[in-house]
């Protein structure tokens, strides 16, 4: 609770500063902050292209609204809830489609990011291949909600309550998508182990 | 998935796959994952899960992503000067004949909207002589002189009636 506080104080400071003129500030935001809202953008539309595009929305989204922020509640329930929004209306805006053709067919673009001194054979590399595709299709199939509300449990660690207020529903009503969600991914992905 | 016993909840189930449940109901869940083979397999297929999730990792993000966020941003801000430089140049061009005008046509609207009797009462004498006509003098001058002949008539000493 206290890192929680903490956190809250902190990211807040930083917005009532930028509210009073302080640009130093929102590019600490920034820093803090561009990566998880990125990673998440990503992952629920498996665009990185559309997921900075959004991202770079939502930052807009909150530098303009800085005249009439309000430290009521946490920054990045508010930051998340600018971008799951984002992304559920890109997903809606058809960008859907585009998003599953690069699944079915240009995942070989996805950059080499662990590159180790041991080359993996291309057996290896097609079967982590296979294995990923897997992984990004079980999640892309998942009901959009269900989707977001499972990237903000296992990626960014919150907490019930807080995807609560992203997704402005109930707790229970998080816990039941949550449920859901993971029961569908058991089904897909438990072969995996 | 449903624990036959009802002794556990989903939300405990999944807390415990990821490391997450406090230390005393772990060790209870431990207990019963012995003999709970449905609880059992929702763990380690949970836990299958997390593992296979843990595998995707995003793509790096592009090195001028800030540059171009800074760049929307500044965009952003001459859009809306772009929308007021127009009003704002006028104002400092034409300042005054527009607040001239302004006033007029705000004083004209004060005027055609005040109602015909306004209830206030009557300024001074001196103040609605200004407005008279030199029609109306004329007419009030007769009027004056008519009931001087009329006054006269009327007297009984003069035996005229």
């Amino acid at each position: 609770m206290g890192s929680f506080a903490a956190a809250l104080d902190c990211d807040a400071e930083l917005m009532i500063r930028v509210k009073g003129g302080d640009d130093v500030s929102f590019g600490l935001l920034l820093e803090k902050h561009r990566s998880s809202v990125i990673h998440f953008l990503y992952r629920m539309v498996q665009d990185q292209a559309v997921a900075e595009e959004l991202a770079q929305e939502a930052f807009l989204r909150v530098y303009r609204s800085r005249s009439t922020y309000e430290p009521t509640a946490k920054f990045t329930t508010w930051l998340f809830r600018i971008a799951t929004h984002l992304a559920l209306n890109s997903l809606r805006d058809n960008k859907k489609q585009r998003t599953e053709a690069r699944l079915d067919g240009e995942s070989g673009e996805e950059p080499a990011r662990e590159v180790s001194d041991v080359r993996p054979s291309v057996e290896q590399a097609m079967v982590r291949e296979a294995r990923l595709q897997e992984i990004r299709q079980a999640v892309a199939r998942l009901p959009e909600k269900q989707r977001a509300a499972v990237l903000m449990h296992k990626y960014e660690e919150m907490e019930y309550a807080q995807i609560a207020k992203v997704l402005n529903c109930s707790e229970s009503a998080v816990k039941s998508l949550l449920f859901r969600a993971y029961e569908t991914l058991r089904a897909r992905l438990a072969h995996m182990a | 998935m449903k624990c036959p016993s009802n002794a556990w909840e989903e939300a405990d189930l999944l807390a415990f796959s990821e490391n997450k449940l406090e230390a005393r109901q772990a060790a209870r869940l431990s207990e019963h994952l012995q003999s709970c083979a449905v609880c059992r397999t929702v763990v380690e297929q949970q836990r299958a899960v997390w593992e296979a999730l843990d595998v995707w990792e995003a793509p790096a993000i592009t090195a001028d992503f800030d540059r171009r966020l800074h760049r929307a941003m500044e965009q952003d801000a001459g859009r809306w000067n772009r929308w007021l430089e127009p009003l704002r140049l006028l104002l400092a061009r034409q300042g005054l004949p527009i607040a001239a005008a302004t006033c007029l046509i705000v004083v004209a609207g004060v005027v055609s909207h005040r109602p015909a009797d306004s209830g206030v009462s009557p300024g001074p004498a001196a103040a609605r002589v200004e407005n008279l006509q030199p029609e109306q003098v004329e007419h009030a001058l007769d009027d004056v002189q008519m009931l001087g002949d009329f006054t006269r008539a009327a007297r009984p000493d003069t035996g005229e009636l």
